[in-house]
């Protein structure tokens, strides 16, 4: 089977690369590693290589060329071996993007993999060159890159494991010790003739590891995995790409706290379930979302998205991680029927049986921390959306109404927004709005 | 006004002349102060003369042999005055050559005795006079002198050591030797070569205790054939003297008395420390010797020592090597002794090498020792020198194949012993070795063949 060649896409903005230059011609043997094109993106000139070796059967685009990314440019397979005389379109097979929900691109998701690694990113090295760094556990900040702008190529990598797999000079008497206690020569400076290392050197790294073992007994290492992963992915891609701005503002709770009181009973009897503050904010927010389509929006591509339906998604503690199950058409339902819709979604997120179906299309998440005793934070926006509201527990507080100070059941409300989407006015309005509603409520369930 | 030096060195026998040139080497103004002759105990008391007159003996056993072997002499006759002559150009000719490299490195030698005073002042006391001499260091070489054990009648009888030995007017016709270490045995050697009767009485188990007991085994053999009689376990009570002889009265291992005549008395039980340059400076001692660390500084800052008088191998080659060390230490460099290699050398026939642990002294160290040993009657070139009572035999750590120490009794393996020195200090193994090849047909093969066994 021939492989595709494809527009790679270096980074979450990139849209389309233009083709520079082929290395190879049609015909022409390729290796893995090998640079076979060269691309330019809106950051960077890049050569790319090989993923596969074998001939390269097609190419597709001339130089100057602007493809989308993701797009196959060429195949490589066996001599003789057919490929289609048209590029396929963008979306077929393979070439399929895999952004989505999950909203990480394969480049995204690769460089996530390794986040401990920093200098992994930093350094300028193609991607062949980092998938090997990777396999044999070498810093790529060491290797010093022959690619145009001191890019790192996958031959800089192997000459440098070449090199780094030379013998340090040692005895054989310390090479065997050193075996069999499996002390890396190369870490090791030897106070031989001319650095050879000596008996006593091996013996001296020995002691010294094992001395630094029982100093970090207590450290236990392990990486990221699962669900854990993705939100620390998800989490991350959010906090640095949208510049988060939060607002606050206390709500005096004590309408809607009468309103729950007044309707516990009336919604027990209809659905056996208790009605909580989380569901009387997500109803509150889907009114107020519904006033506010300019918050109501997905920012993709560089792209606002508006829909026409208000999916309020609430965040679920779960295991090991964090889900965000959605209300769908939030703003249309009852406050009985979000009681049990957010029941359900929460006891299947607990017991990991949501379906992929209940985890999109959100448009506004809400995350309630009300149960522990927290009054503010600052919520991370869940991308594409623009806006979160955070909400902290309802205290007894006093307040001044009137110039009389009395007692009033107060919760915090943080909105975070995403600064690049819309602006501090319109923000603010929004959550004056959410504020508004939730000390009126009965007006969302009229 | 005092003349002054930065570096003063105590004693002109190995340690005491390599310091001073590793430190006029170094670029320091060095004076030496030698009260007797340059070259020490080694050149003129010790392993020169020696193995000046075992060379003797070496020749002699050959031509009795050659006999054998169809190459017809006439009667042997030894100049004993020549050979004593030969000895002492020998001595001299080395002499001037230490003397010759004092000069060229611009040290000055003062022909006296040096007293240390305190730690910046050397007197230096000769028939002339006294002079005081300023020094930054000092580095005191004073050696040693052969120690005389508390024996009732000594002063009685024709006593020698090694230090007189050497001038003894003719061959005695029977000699005791009181001490059956290293000098003991060569001196039997040398006398036995010679004709004279021979008499070893040794106070340990056995002669050479330090090394290696098969080897002290085959060497007392070879000592018997050439009828030398070795008396072990026995110490010395009484020497008087009986007309022209000297009886010595001896208790065995069981305290049984045991009389052992001869014409004469050498004594080689060991040796003390000649101490009496640094007397009054309170040098803290270790033992009989002055207490060193591997800087080969003693207590008192500014002074150093090496050589015989810090005790130890008591060889001049570890002299040389500490004399070395103290003179870069001394000229402000940083060294270290590092004795884990010290060959030892007995110059007997056959001759007797070790480096490194004797098996003993590895089992006792709680080291996983094991042993290859091959015998020289299984050596061509053994064979062809008529030489096959010998043996080498490797010491090695089981795990890893580390040698440990080697021992080797034969002919010249005082030469191949360097080759054990190499593997220990390059860290070479067992495994190293058994794969290294060795010309054909040569002594020194056995070495190589006894660590095959390993692998074999």
């Amino acid at each position: 089977m021939p492989k595709e060649i494809f527009m790679p896409k270096l980074s979450s903005t990139m849209q389309v690369g233009t083709l520079l230059r082929w290395f190879k011609e049609e015909g022409e043997p390729v290796e893995i590693g090998e640079p076979l094109f060269e691309i330019m993106t809106d950051k960077i000139n890049i050569e790319v290589e090989s993923y596969d070796s074998g001939i390269l059967l097609k190419k597709y685009y001339e130089p100057e060329a602007e493809i989308p990314v993701n797009q196959v440019i060429g195949y490589i397979g066996n001599p003789g071996e057919k490929v289609p005389d048209q590029p396929p379109a963008p979306g077929s097979g393979l070439a399929e993007s895999p952004r989505g929900q999950e909203g990480t691109s394969i480049e995204e998701q690769g460089a996530a993999d390794h986040q401990p690694e920093d200098e992994i990113r930093k350094v300028r090295a193609t991607p062949a060159a980092r998938a090997l760094a990777r396999k044999a556990g070498v810093d790529l900040g060491k290797i010093s890159g022959s690619g145009p702008r001191g890019r790192i190529q996958r031959k800089d990598v192997e000459q440098y494991l070449e090199a780094a797999g030379t013998k340090p000079k040692a005895t054989p008497l310390a090479q065997k010790i050193a075996k069999e206690e499996q002390v890396d020569l190369r870490a090791i400076s030897g106070t031989g003739s001319g650095g050879k290392i000596m008996k006593r050197d091996v013996l001296e790294a020995v002691r010294a590891s094992e001395q630094q073992r029982t100093e970090k007994r207590e450290e236990i290492r392990k990486p990221l995995s699962g669900l854990r992963k993705v939100v620390a992915n998800r989490m991350a891609q959010s906090a640095f790409t949208a510049p988060h701005v939060t607002l606050s503002t206390e709500i005096d709770m004590a309408k809607a706290v009468e309103m729950r009181q007044s309707l516990l009973p009336v919604i027990e009897k209809q659905t056996g379930l208790r009605l909580t503050y989380t569901d009387i904010l997500i109803k509150a927010a889907a009114t107020a979302l519904k006033r506010f389509p300019e918050v109501n929006v997905h920012f993709e591509n560089d792209e606002v998205v508006s829909r026409d339906e208000v999916n309020v998604g609430m965040a679920v503690a779960v295991k090991d991680g964090l889900l965000v199950p959605v209300i769908k058409n939030a703003d249309k339902k009852g406050l009985a029927a979000i009681c049990a819709e957010a029941k359900d979604l929460s006891k299947r997120a607990r017991e990991q049986k949501l379906l992929p179906d209940d985890l999109k299309g959100s448009t506004f998440t809400i995350s309630n921390l009300g149960m522990y005793p927290i009054d503010v934070f600052t919520p991370i926006i869940n991308l594409p959306e623009i806006a979160i509201l955070g909400v902290g527990r309802i205290q007894e507080k006093p307040v001044v109404i009137g110039g009389e100070i009395v007692i009033r059941p107060m919760m915090t409300a943080s909105l975070s927004f995403d600064h690049r989407v819309i602006d501090g006015a319109p923000a603010a309005e929004f959550l004056a709005e959410i504020k508004r509603i939730l000390e009126n409520p009965l007006e969302m369930i009229v | 006004m005092a003349k002054s030096y930065e570096i003063a060195v105590i004693g002109g026998g190995p340690g005491g002349y390599m310091a001073a040139l590793r430190a006029a080497r170094l670029g320091k103004k060095v004076m030496l102060v030698e009260k007797e002759y340059l070259g020490g105990t080694c050149l003129n008391r010790g392993c020169i003369p020696s193995k000046t007159w075992l060379k003797n003996a070496e020749i002699l056993e050959s031509m009795e042999r050659a006999k054998e072997w169809g190459i017809e002499t006439p009667e042997i006759s030894v100049s004993f005055g020549k050979m004593k002559r030969r000895k002492d150009e020998v001595v001299t000719r080395l002499r001037n050559g230490v003397s010759l490299l004092l000069k060229k490195g611009k040290i000055d030698v003062y022909e006296a005795e040096g007293i240390v005073e305190d730690e910046h002042t050397v007197k230096a006391v000769s028939e002339k006079g006294e002079e005081r001499i300023r020094a930054e260091k000092i580095i005191v070489a004073t050696g040693s002198s052969p120690a005389l054990p508390p024996i009732e009648g000594l002063a009685s009888v024709p006593c020698y050591t090694s230090d007189t030995i050497f001038d003894i007017e003719s061959i005695p016709a029977s000699l005791i030797i009181i001490g059956g270490g290293v000098i003991g045995v060569e001196m039997a050697t040398v006398f036995a070569a010679l004709k004279t009767k021979v008499t070893i009485i040794e106070a340990a188990e056995r002669i050479i205790p330090a090394e290696d007991a098969e080897a002290a085994e085959t060497l007392a053999k070879a000592l018997k054939r050439k009828g030398v009689k070795i008396i072990t376990k026995a110490t010395v009570k009484r020497l008087t003297k009986e007309g022209e002889s000297v009886v010595a009265e001896c208790a065995d291992g069981q305290g049984n008395p045991l009389a052992v005549t001869g014409d004469a008395v050498l004594i080689s039980v060991g040796r003390k420390p000649n101490l009496s340059a640094v007397r009054t400076i309170g040098l803290e001692m270790n033992g009989p010797f002055i207490k060193v660390n591997e800087r080969m500084e003693t207590s008192v800052p500014n002074i150093y020592a090496v050589g015989d008088v810090i005790g130890g191998y008591q060889l001049a080659h570890a002299a040389y090597m500490e004399g070395i060390v103290a003179a870069s230490n001394a000229a402000g460099l940083d060294k270290r002794m590092d004795d884990k290699v010290v060959p030892r050398c007995i110059f007997t026939l056959p001759e007797v090498a070790g480096v490194g642990l004797t098996e003993e002294a590895a089992t006792k160290a709680g080291l996983r020792v094991k042993t290859a040993k091959f015998d020289l009657e299984g050596n061509g070139k053994a064979l062809i020198s008529g030489d096959t009572g010998g043996f080498v035999k490797i010491v090695y750590e089981e795990k890893f194949g580390e040698i440990l120490g080697v021992t080797m009794v034969g002919p010249h393996v005082t030469e191949m012993i360097s080759e054990a020195s190499s593997f220990i200090s390059l860290e070479g193994t067992v495994e190293e070795m058994a794969g290294m090849i060795h010309p054909h047909p040569t002594i020194s093969e056995a070495f190589f063949d006894a660590a095959w066994k390993i692998f074999e």
